[in-house]
């Protein structure tokens, strides 16, 4: 953003320029660097740029510092005065901001002894070099450190202990005179482990096999299970797309559709895989830049794609170019650092021990990408390409000689339609046409060489309409050009990066303002953590940041990685500020903890090294993570945030996950994985808000069922669903989010049509699968939901409802047919026989008539009050 | 026709009797809707409790939305924001330029346009006069152009600045600078946002940010420009659709009838009741509460959107017509919902963006967009001012920017995107009456009065409403965010 701040200061000055001219001519004595030049830097500058602090990257004590510069390039041009930007900032001139921000400014004669000086050469004294720069980097706050390991604590309640972590927490606990809770009941446990593992509903057979299996490890036989299955990869990896900004549309005004659903099946591939965590990270910065890339490493760099893309008319594409960049520097720096670098943007960091040479070190590094798409055609596409290509070959070699030869011809046809033209005109019958084509006739009556340049050309493009050798080949061709572009539309492609052969110059943005290059920088890491190991002399590049981030010095990605892992587990991270482990962040709950998980993670927990799947099943087999999470009032006043973990938390479940939870509850889950996005269905009127219609062909078939991660998404325009739930916007880095609990999720969960038709569903369930009597369906309905049996008081007040639901429908049987529908194209909740209206067509007409079952329509009503409760929709 | 009477009387008494019998069942259950006074003691509870706006956070744990004290006595309660997306051309409608008339055809001198960075025009451009005229109206001697002569009747009601600036000149960006004060598209929350966040709303059964929208096409940037950013989404604009259904999800499943949907809600509250006794999550008795407002929404906006009982009158003074999707409408809806307790309503009109292309110039087209807001606009400045709303209530007219004094290269006459000066107006809730503020140079390039950022726009609107801009934040991230960025000061000049 250019500082307008600056320009209207800059305004506020101007008058004092002309006393600049004004002022005394200086003495005729040349001006000696320490005599006179010093005592002026000293007194109004070198407190900001010296060796206290190196504002903007510039020091002024020393000539050799000047000539050096800072951010926005070298402080003065000997021999120029008014092309020093150091004359400019102090005289307000230019567009920096003027100088010195506060206090008195220079006098006329203080600025002409400087200017003087730089005139005449900006002579001074052999000096020692400044004191090195990166010296202001070193910071001692507690995120830089080495992650240490220290033997975990002791702790009095032995029998407690399932693993190293309880040790940790529990001895907070005590120490605060706490107990933790206790181990939650046996079918909340499975149905947690679902939800976190999973991210969908276990059935309730599978809830029994747990429930009633009573061999030792049980329960680590279930989680062992779960991280096997493939849904595993879908739920983790969904927590990774918000981190990496997933979507399938471009963003800004125009968003059109793209296609990078590759790269999202790499990362559920990936982690289903359970891809070591570095090599996750480095194929994700810099896959295309490992030695024999593989096609699958080129797709993960899909991650730097998930940029936006302005297409607006009239912006400045190098502007947006920047812009992408930036926001992969940010979104590098938090995802994998859990640092604010993109603060040092315009400035160095506020905070922490960034400064803003070494967030455009960063951008150095990131800027050298190309933007191709990868294709992935098909054995059968790929043999038709080049068979159409071929056929193009030919028709554009037969075009080139109908080219050559076209001055013959074009003789020859001349004389043909100048006789058919004689014999119209002689038989008088359309004196019309040739009125029309009086100059054409004219034009072919003129003898060759004395035609005018208009004449030729005019009979050079009637030819060319009229030749039926070069209009049939022309047809030909655009036929094959059609063909080749269908054929392309069907290629399935990803969008990746390929670094430059020749990377570009980058450079310092001045106050961020890309149009205004400070000091050119080259790519550098972070002062405040371990370098970089490069060859001597080499210059760092993207896989080398890559390489950084994932080495096993840099204490930040891990602590950064288990800290998110944690969160997802119970609630908040242990380092509340999940992305920002800065001087402003939130201090670890349990720092020793947060090492622990960070050093078991880099070394492997069992065998492999940076395994994700070893760190959940450590987790979630704790006895921290199988604590009830039932309100603890004698913990509220000592620890009333449950900082300390006195007993789990209550989560609401995210949007994705609350779609999922619904699918298979009713048995309406498609649990294909993978593929390009789909379209559920969603409700009318979401394009009235934006700049285009959006491409939504409601989906029919599985499609119309499938999780939530797959729903395609659209930046301007995202399901509905998905935001009223908190789904991130995809246009930065998330990396957590909000819970938010409102009336337009209870509209959402009652009235949207895709919920609807889950309840609908789920009541077809019960009424086919269970016994007749109401009580035992009753519970089967709340099996499937909640994963337990109801409470005496929960079935009698749902026994109460469905009696009254009955009496209703019975009563009223007439009532759907006679209702309007609010929307035309909502499937009717009720009516119809059989499963199959479940899968109602979009419009559903057509069934609104046809004859209701009471006992249905009561179930679906019971059906869509369990789908609605706080429990349904939260992990316990 | 008698018959036909009978059986609608006899059906409509038979549901009448159903309906009272299932009352009576969920009565012995202990479920009657009128039961349902735990959450909403625990929503007062929770008004009752919260702070003022600086320390809004924990009390909000039942009702996010609960009206909170500003930092000071506010002048303005409420606010609409009419935003005229695609940027008018203030060098038409409000910023006279006799000077740029006797300029007009001529190459615009270098001294203006050196560095400087246009959407569209390249290289040297032409100045374009005003093809339209100007007249003086109210007391004030308020100069509007001539497509504009229902503003002209409030003038005296209005504070014109004609010394607006802006950042950026893409409208994506630009829409999205005034409404979050940052262009970039990076989840900042926008203005209702941050003003609901930090004093909630009125409205107990409505949103308390509101969304409405007419013209061809919805405004670029969707719903990054009222998007909740980092705040949470209770706080984010939500969009109204036309129609009877003007909220996604508001109408009952098809065939489910009110009887059954209070039923349904009864049911619900019930059970969670019973598992907030059981895990004493205090989640859910929010929940509960969020239920009962979905509920109460569910009536009271149908309720809202039907304009069949505003007067002959009040619909011939706005131009409306109920049932049509129209400024003039939305205009209607903005004052009945700001009635009903609504914090922030935004009624955005497309599209202004006339660079001279045959739909798009400021000849025909440029009539015909006024023609569609200036009798609506005017009307509910003088409709607010009947019924003694408007002392209290903030009325914006704005686009996202302005337009060049230079034309562009195309077929018609038409103007560029222009940042360094452009023009809005506002009424009511604490600015003056009558005044002009700001001043532009001869050729209307440049502001050279009186200044007006975009930041200190939102600066004002925010002090308006008793809010302090610098206070007004939000822990992000590890820094403290504000809807003015790291800028913005009040304009005192334009303060009642």
């Amino acid at each position: 953003m250019p500082c307008r701040r600056s320009l209207l200061a800059l305004v506020a000055v101007f008058g004092s320029l002309s006393s600049l001219e004004a002022a005394p001519p200086a003495t005729a004595a040349p001006v000696d660097f320490v005599r006179d030049v010093q005592p002026i830097l000293t007194q109004h500058c070198v407190k900001c740029h010296g060796p206290a602090k190196e504002e903007s990257g510039l020091r002024v004590d020393s000539a050799a510092a000047m000539l050096t510069g800072g951010y926005s390039g070298a402080a003065i041009v000997p021999g120029k005065s008014a092309e020093s930007i150091l004359i400019q900032v102090v005289t307000g001139k230019g567009d920096l901001s003027p100088m010195p921000p506060k206090g008195p400014k220079l006098s006329a004669a203080e600025v002409a002894v400087l200017a003087k000086w730089i005139d005449s050469g900006a002579a001074a004294p052999k000096e020692a070099p400044p004191v090195a720069r990166t010296a202001t980097n070193a910071s001692s706050h507690w995120a830089y450190q080495p992650v240490k390991v220290a033997a975990p604590p002791t702790v009095r309640n032995e029998a407690w202990v399932r693993n190293p972590i309880d040790r940790y927490i529990l001895a907070k606990l005590e120490a605060a005179g706490l107990a933790p809770s206790p181990e939650a009941e046996k079918p909340v446990l499975v149905r947690r482990l679902y939800l976190d593992l999973l991210g969908l509903l276990p059935s309730p057979a599978e809830v029994d096999a747990y429930v009633y299996d009573n061999a030792p490890g049980a329960y680590e036989r279930l989680v062992d299970r779960l991280l096997a299955s493939p849904h595993y990869g879908e739920r983790w990896g969904r927590h990774w797309l918000d981190a990496a900004r997933y979507a399938d549309s471009n963003g800004y005004t125009i968003d059109s559709g793209r296609s990078i659903w590759k790269y999202r099946d790499w990362v559920i591939d990936a982690l289903n895989a359970d891809k070591p965590f570095d090599q996750f990270s480095i194929e994700q910065i810099a896959g295309d830049m490992l030695p024999d890339a593989t096609q699958d490493q080129k797709i993960a760099t899909g991650f730097h794609r998930n940029t936006l893309v302005n297409e607006e008319g009239g912006t400045d594409k190098e502007q947006f170019r920047v812009e992408a960049v930036v926001d992969r520097v940010s979104t590098v720096s938090t995802v994998w650092l859990g640092l604010t670098v993109a603060c040092a943007r315009c400035h160095d960091h506020k905070y922490d021990a960034i400064s803003q040479r070494e967030f455009y070190q960063l951008f150095a590094l990131l800027n050298n990408c190309e933007e191709p798409t990868l294709a992935f055609p098909t054995a059968h596409q790929s043999k038709e390409e080049p068979a159409l290509l071929a056929e193009v070959t030919q028709v554009k070699k037969r075009l080139a000689e109908v080219e050559k030869n076209s001055p013959g011809r074009q003789i020859g046809w001349e004389k043909i339609v100048r006789e058919e033209l004689r014999k119209l005109e002689k038989s008088g019958d359309a004196p019309e046409t040739l009125d029309v084509l009086a100059d054409f006739i004219a034009a072919l009556d003129a003898p060759e060489d004395k035609r005018t340049e208009a004449q030729k050309t005019l009979l050079a493009e009637k030819f060319r309409k009229n030749d039926v050798e070069r209009v049939n080949l022309d047809g030909q061709l655009a036929e094959l050009n059609a063909k080749l572009k269908k054929l392309k539309l069907k290629i399935t492609t990803t969008l990746v990066v390929k670094e430059m052969a020749k990377p570009r110059e980058s450079y310092i943005h001045v106050r961020g303002d890309f149009l205004r290059k400070g000091a050119a920088v080259e790519g550098g890491m972070l002062a405040a953590l371990p370098p970089p190991r490069l060859a001597d002399g080499a210059r760092a590049t993207r896989l080398d940041l890559a390489r950084w981030l994932v080495s096993p010095e840099n204490p930040l990605t891990p602590r950064v990685t288990m800290n998110r892992v944690w969160q997802q587990y119970f609630g908040t991270g242990l380092v509340g500020t999940e992305n920002d482990f800065g001087t402003q962040g939130d201090a670890p709950t349990h720092p020793d903890l947060l090492d622990y998980l960070a050093a078991t993670f880099v070394k492997g927990a069992g065998k492999t090294p940076w395994s994700l799947k070893a760190m959940h099943r450590q987790i979630v087999t704790s006895a921290t993570y199988r604590q009830s999470s039932h309100a603890r009032p004698d913990a509220a006043a000592k620890d009333p945030y449950n900082k300390l973990l006195a007993r789990q938390s209550r989560i609401r479940l995210e949007a994705e996950t609350i779609r999922d939870a619904g699918l298979t509850a009713s048995g309406l889950l498609a649990r294909e994985i993978g593929g390009p996005g789909v379209y559920p269905p969603q409700p009318e009127g979401i394009y009235a808000f934006t700049q285009q219609r959006k491409f939504w062909p409601v989906a029919e078939g599985d499609d119309r069922y499938r999780r939530g991660l797959y729903t395609y998404f659209w930046r301007s325009s995202p399901y509905p669903f998905l935001m009223t739930f908190d789904a991130p916007d995809a246009n930065a880095a998330c990396t957590r989010r909000i819970r938010s609990n409102t009336p337009l999720q209870a509209l959402t969960l009652a009235n949207d049509r895709a919920f609807v038709e889950m309840a609908e569903a789920l009541a077809v369930r019960v009424l086919k699968e269970t016994a007749s009597n109401d009580t035992d369906r009753l519970a089967a309905a709340f099996r499937l939901c909640l994963a337990r049996e109801p409470q005496a008081q929960e079935l009698a007040t749902l026994t109460q409802f469905l009696k009254s639901q009955r009496i209703a429908a019975k009563n009223e049987p007439i009532a759907a047919a006679s209702r309007p529908s609010p929307t035309k194209s909502s499937p009717s909740l009720l009516a119809g026989e059989g499963g199959s209206t479940a899968k109602a067509d979009e419009t559903g007409e057509g069934s609104i008539s046809a004859p209701i079952d009471p006992d249905r329509i009561a179930w679906t009503a019971v059906a869509r009050v369990l789908l609605n409760l706080d429990e349904f929709i939260t992990r316990e | 026709m008698n018959e036909q009477l009978q059986s609608l009387l006899r059906r409509a008494d038979r549901n009448v009797t159903l309906a009272q019998t299932r009352r009576q069942l969920f009565a012995d259950a202990g479920l009657s809707l009128g039961s349902i006074a735990l959450a909403s003691m625990l929503a007062r509870e929770g008004q009752a409790a919260t702070g003022t706006a600086a320390e809004s956070q924990p009390a909000a744990a039942v009702n996010p939305l609960a009206a909170k004290a500003p930092h000071f006595a506010p002048k303005a309660k409420r606010v609409i924001f009419m935003f005229m997306a695609g940027g008018p051309s203030q060098l038409e409608l409000f910023d006279h330029k006799p000077k740029l008339n006797e300029l007009d055809g001529q190459v615009v001198p270098q001294e203006f346009t050196k560095g400087k960075r246009f959407a569209f025009i390249k290289g040297t451009a032409k100045l374009v006069g005003t093809r339209r005229t100007f007249t003086k109206y109210g007391q004030c001697g308020m100069e509007l152009g001539e497509t504009l002569p229902h503003l002209g009747e409030i003038a005296d009601d209005i504070t014109l600045i004609k010394s607006m600036k802006t950042d950026v000149f893409n409208h994506g960006p630009a829409k999205l600078f005034v409404n979050t004060g940052s262009p970039q598209f990076s989840g900042r929350p926008s203005m209702g946002s941050w003003i609901t966040y930090g004093i909630g709303s009125e409205s107990q059964d409505l949103p308390g940010f509101v969304v409405l929208q007419s013209g061809p096409r919805g405004p670029r940037g969707g719903s990054s420009l009222w998007a909740s950013g980092f705040l949470p989404t209770s706080y984010q604009g939500v969009p109204f659709l036309s129609g009877p259904e003007p909220i996604l999800n508001l109408s009952n499943p098809p065939g489910v009838d009110q009887a059954r949907q209070g039923d349904f809600f009864a049911a619900v509250r019930a059970m969670n009741g019973q598992h907030l006794e059981a895990v004493g999550d205090p989640e859910i008795a929010t929940r509960i509460a969020a239920y009962e407002m979905a509920y109460r929404m569910q009536s009271s906006a149908p309720e809202l959107m039907d304009l069949s009982d505003e007067s002959e009158a009040t619909l011939a003074m706005y131009g409306a017509t109920p049932g049509k999707t129209s400024f003039a409408n939305n205009c209607v809806l903005a004052r009945r919902l700001i009635e009903r307790g609504t914090r922030f309503v935004q009624l955005y009109h497309t599209d202004w963006d006339h660079h001279g292309n045959k739909d798009t110039h400021l000849g025909e087209p440029l009539t015909k967009i006024c023609g569609e807001i200036d009798q609506p606009a005017a009307a509910l400045v003088k409709d607010l001012k009947q019924r003694g709303l408007l002392k209290d209530t903030l009325v914006v007219w704005s686009g996202e920017f302005g337009r060049t004094p230079m034309g562009e290269p195309r077929e018609l006459v038409g103007r560029d995107h222009h940042i360094d000066a452009y023009s809005l107006w506002m009424a009511g809730g604490g600015v003056k009456s009558g005044y002009i503020h700001g001043k532009t140079d001869e050729i209307g390039y440049n502001t050279v009065e009186d200044t007006v950022h975009v930041h200190d726009l939102q600066a004002t609107i925010l002090h308006l409403l008793g809010l302090d801009h610098l206070k007004l934040t939000h822990k992000f991230q590890g820094r403290n965010f504000r809807l003015t960025d790291v800028h913005g000061h009040v304009v005192d000049k334009i303060l009642a």
